[in-house]
């Protein structure tokens, strides 16, 4: 089994990532102004989206 | 120049997390919230600021008559500038004001917190001649600068007495 090293960084980068994200929306997202829970949705939505590119960009 | 536009979809990406992570930070974070905590009958409630954005009263749990709610109100400026404001606390009820009960300034430093107590005692709020069987809502008004809050103070009526049922005499 051959599993190159990047890949493995970016698994736990991403979950980093989502781990973060999760934390500060169950913390934060309840004194977020209407504004901001609209915002941090859409670059939410455009943060997969750019991640979905990039992975079927390396042949994921 | 396929791989310069597949690092920019990931640098879009990180762009993305970082504008989520500064929204959360700017708008979820700083600013200056309130909390109050509301003890009656040994039981604890908690109204934290979030609830004041539906710009209804709250509407609090009883407290038994001729008994005092202990009131806790915390201040918390998450902010790199101080913070000051006159705080002033009255109980009202259909629109007239039954008693003021705090006037007080508070400053607080960058990243800080105050907290302001005070008692409510039921016997000083109800009206001599109140039925026992009735309850009272009484509106707690917290005024912090222009802000307001409105919290809604529920007087429990008095338990019924126990009927004592006298035996019938013996035949």
């Amino acid at each position: 089994m051959n599993i190159r090293l990047e890949y493995v960084l970016f698994v736990f980068g991403i979950l980093f990532c989502l781990a973060g994200v999760g934390y500060l929306a169950v913390e934060y997202v309840k004194n977020l102004s209407e504004a901001g829970k609209l915002v941090s949705l859409l670059l939410t939505v455009a943060m997969f989206a750019f991640l979905s590119k990039y992975f079927e960009g390396i042949g994921w | 120049m396929t791989i310069k536009r597949r690092n920019l979809y990931l640098y879009l990406t990180l762009i993305c997390f970082f504008g989520v992570i500064a929204i959360f930070i700017v708008d979820g974070y700083m600013g200056i919230y309130d909390t109050v905590y509301i003890t009656a009958g040994e039981r604890e409630q908690k109204i934290e600021s979030d609830v004041w954005q539906r710009n209804d009263p709250y509407r609090s749990s009883g407290i038994a008559r001729g008994e005092k709610a202990f009131i806790r109100y915390e201040v918390d400026n998450r902010r790199f500038s101080g913070y000051e404001a006159d705080i002033d606390v009255s109980v009202w009820r259909m629109q007239n004001k039954v008693s003021d009960v705090l006037s007080q300034h508070i400053a607080i430093g960058s990243f800080n917190k105050v907290q302001i107590e005070w008692v409510i005692d039921t016997a000083e709020l109800l009206p001599p001649d109140a039925p026992p069987e009735q309850g009272f809502d009484y509106t707690l008004t917290i005024k912090r600068g222009e802000t307001e809050r409105n919290i809604i103070l529920y007087v429990n009526p008095t338990p019924y007495p126990v009927i004592k049922t006298v035996p019938s005499p013996p035949r």
